[in-house]
């Protein structure tokens, strides 16, 4: 994670009260365990790589060139040619397109230093495409249609270098759209800053409603109302909802609902609310009545089947998730 | 180069985390496993090899330095190696070359690693901390910063396999059927972490995604705390220490090893994404240098990270053409240990993979989950007299270490 947005390199909350607390072992006897740390700060050269980084804060994207095989390393990480015995490479200008080199992966489980950024994809692209041989720019890959998704970045397809309106000097400060998602006044502009692409506002995908997606909805609704109902009873499931507070709206194939969270509870409503906080959209409505049978809507998002605008929405999932199980706990127990 | 031979072993209990022991016992205890086994003292030893993986976990710079004395192995030469997931095979590598070199007859070879103290202070749990210790593995100029970690960056190497050669790995019943064969090895392993637990190949593929669509919650490898520890002798004393003890010696056939490069591209010396071929390298050069080939092998013991990176590697090896790596569980060559008496080789034309449970299963504390492995595969060899066996490691970005290692069972 970038400090853009901090003034300081740690976030705040990325601490640990001092503790040395007792511990019981397997054994039944007790052990201690004390709270440290290995926190270094750096001052870190960018040296060689310098170039390549200036370049960014520039709006610009080069490589190194070497002039007997005609290798491009991308990024411009080094200088002389592995390939040729070391032969000194020449700085050349990248474009800003490129093709990804291979379907990427989408992180939902970040490690510490980047949660609260999942789900996101990251992937190599293929920029020197002409260059008979080339190295892949590690890369951030986002989407203007929503909560990124597999399906989006596949092997092969065309890749727009969009940068951050700032640019810092960090790998951060591009990443890449696929191209058809790029107005096409914009396709050829360098540099294309983030701003000039719309984020924010992503259309939901259009839903047929068919026959059969609606005896499907009527199932989920009436798993989901008695779902509704078992939170009513169940303090653990009113705990997971806890601060929580959404009006969703829900585009399916059977039709649309909605979901509010609010007060520690679940309501299932029959009709599209007027006025919601953000829409999901899910081709099959049998996602819900799965999901009330200790499925996962989360799962459902991570594949794909599910649709969501952001990541906010994608947060609320995984409380959503909680329901079924916790329910099943207290009605069990009680 | 004079031979070389295994004639103990030892480990720990693989646990999530031990809070009874830290990394100086855990190895303390391995060593003394070991020594046992081997029935000898830590006076005929002459030299170690330590692999611990990563500094950070351990919470010490030279880890390694702690330990000597309470290992017995104070005034002795010790050297550690770290390659990251293949820092245990690299280790035994370096194990091996010192007594093949004639510098020392009797090596103990450890590994281990403490994994589980680290801990994020804002999800309140372990996890997430351990593996940004594993991501900072990755460069602080490219990779890091893109929030790299090692499940999506294996994943990245299995996706672009998939795209290379769809319906293989991609295939979740054969993935789920294996972890389930994987389940029944750990469930005879006496020190796998997993031993009690029972896994249907329907639960594998009811488990919660990590990556789509090739790894979900049951088919990644754990993070374990504990050590492993393998005595290696010069021909001449592995035959007496295996009088001594009983047990054949098991000899070291063939050693390889590859590293491919950090970045992947196109051509060039660049990494080429869909295949391991650091894996496909180290295995050719293990059986060449042993004069077998893949056919003669009966056991395998692999570094599972993941089991559609199981796959890959098994193709890589060359025990299925890339590309058909499912013939593992359609054709039946990756044997359930379940229908085999303890005693009972593979048949002809199968073969035994993973009969610790793997790191799936059985465990993976990085630093020496490749010595799990030997002591595994030795355990299996001298049981069910199999005369040649196979273990693999593999580590860094992008898999792009990796080694291999044939074994022999000795008269």
């Amino acid at each position: 994670m970038t400090h853009h947005d901090r003034n300081t390199v740690l976030p705040p909350d990325y601490d640990l009260a001092p503790e040395y607390s007792e511990v019981e072992g397997r054994d039944g006897k007790t052990y201690l365990q004390f709270a440290t740390q290995m926190t270094t700060f750096y001052k870190q050269t960018y040296g060689e790589h310098s170039r390549f980084f200036l370049a960014l804060r520039e709006g610009r994207l080069i490589g190194a060139k070497c002039p007997k095989c005609g290798n491009v390393a991308v990024p411009a990480n080094t200088w002389h040619c592995p390939i040729c015995n070391f032969a000194e490479m020449q700085e050349v200008e990248l474009p800003h397109r490129g093709v990804l080199a291979q379907t990427a992966p989408i992180t939902i489980f970040p490690s510490s230093s980047f949660i609260g950024d999942a789900p996101f994809a990251r992937g190599y692209v293929d920029v020197a495409t002409d260059a008979p041989i080339a190295g892949f720019l590690p890369s951030r890959l986002r989407t203007t249609t929503g909560l990124v998704r597999p399906g989006i970045f596949v092997k092969g397809i065309e890749l727009k270098c969009v940068f951050e309106d700032a640019t810092v000097g960090c790998i951060r400060d591009i990443f890449w759209v696929p191209m058809s998602e790029v107005p096409a006044q914009l396709r050829n502009k360098q540099p294309l800053r983030a701003s000039e692409l719309d984020f924010a506002s992503p259309t939901p995908p259009a839903m047929a409603v068919t026959p059969a997606g609606k005896d499907r909805l009527l199932q989920a609704l009436e798993a989901m109302r008695q779902l509704m109902t078992k939170v009513e009873k169940s303090p653990r499931a009113q705990k997971d909802l806890q601060g929580q507070d959404a009006v969703v709206g829900v585009h399916t194939s059977g039709g649309d609902f909605g979901l509010r969270v609010a007060n520690s509870r679940l309501h299932v409503l029959d009709a599209l609310p007027a006025k919601v906080d953000f829409t999901i959209v899910a081709g099959d409505p049998g996602i819900f009545t799965r999901w009330v049978h200790d499925g996962s809507l989360t799962d459902a998002a991570v594949e794909g089947s599910l649709w969501l605008p952001h990541k906010e929405a994608f947060r609320l999932l995984p409380v959503l998730d909680r329901l079924p199980r916790s329910t099943r706990r207290d009605l069990h127990s009680s | 180069m004079r031979k070389v031979g295994i004639v103990g072993a030892g480990i720990t209990d693989c646990r999530g985390r031990w809070v009874e022991a830290t990394f100086w016992d855990l190895f303390q205890q391995a060593t003394r496993r070991a020594c046992q086994d081997a029935k000898i003292t830590t006076d005929e030893i002459d030299s170690v090899i330590y692999g611990i993986y990563n500094d950070i976990f351990e919470h010490q710079a030279i880890p390694e330095s702690s330990l000597t004395g309470i290992i017995g192995m104070a005034n002795k030469p010790g050297t550690r190696v770290t390659t990251g997931g293949a820092t245990g095979f690299y280790a035994m590598r370096m194990a091996v070359m010192e007594i093949a070199s004639g510098m020392s007859d009797v090596v103990l070879c450890i590994g281990g690693e403490k994994a589980t103290d680290c801990y994020d202070p804002r999800s309140k749990t372990a996890t997430p901390m351990v593996v940004d210790t594993i991501a900072k593995s990755w460069d602080p100029f490219y990779e890091y910063p893109l929030g790299a970690t090692a499940s999506d960056s294996y994943m990245q190497i299995c996706l672009a396999y998939n795209d290379e050669y769809p319906n293989d790995i991609g295939v979740p019943e054969v993935r789920a059927k294996i972890i389930e064969m994987l389940c029944h090895a750990g469930n005879r392993n006496p020190h796998a972490q997993r031993r009690l637990e029972t896994v249907t190949a329907e639960q594998v593929m009811a488990s919660r995604w990590i990556i789509a669509p090739l790894l979900r919650l049951l088919e990644a490898c754990m993070y374990t705390e504990g050590a492993g520890a393998l005595i290696f002798a010069c021909e001449e004393k592995a035959k007496e220490i295996s009088k001594r003890t009983g047990v054949r010696p098991i000899w070291i056939k063939g050693v390889g090893a590859a590293n491919e490069s950090y970045q992947p591209g196109r051509g060039g010396n660049y990494k080429r994404l869909p295949r391991i071929d650091s894996d496909r390298i180290a295995a050719e050069r293990a059986y060449a240098a042993a004069g077998v080939k893949p056919a003669d092998i009966g056991i395998v013991e692999l570094h599972d990270a993941f089991v559609a990176q199981l796959m890959v590697t098994m193709a890589e090896m060359g025990f299925v053409p890339a590309g058909q790596s499912r013939r593992l569980v359609d054709d039946g060559i990756m044997v359930d240990v379940k229908s085999l008496r303890d005693d009972q080789r593979p048949p002809k034309g199968q073969v035994l993979v993973n009969p610790s449970g793997g790191l799936i299963f059985g465990g993976h504390f990085v630093g020496g989950s490749n010595m799990f492995s030997t002591w595994s595969c030795r355990r299996e060899m001298l049981a069910r007299q199999i005369p040649l066996g196979l273990i693999h490691g593999t580590g860094a970005i992008n898999a792009c270490y990796g080694g291999a290692i044939v074994l022999e069972l000795g008269e």
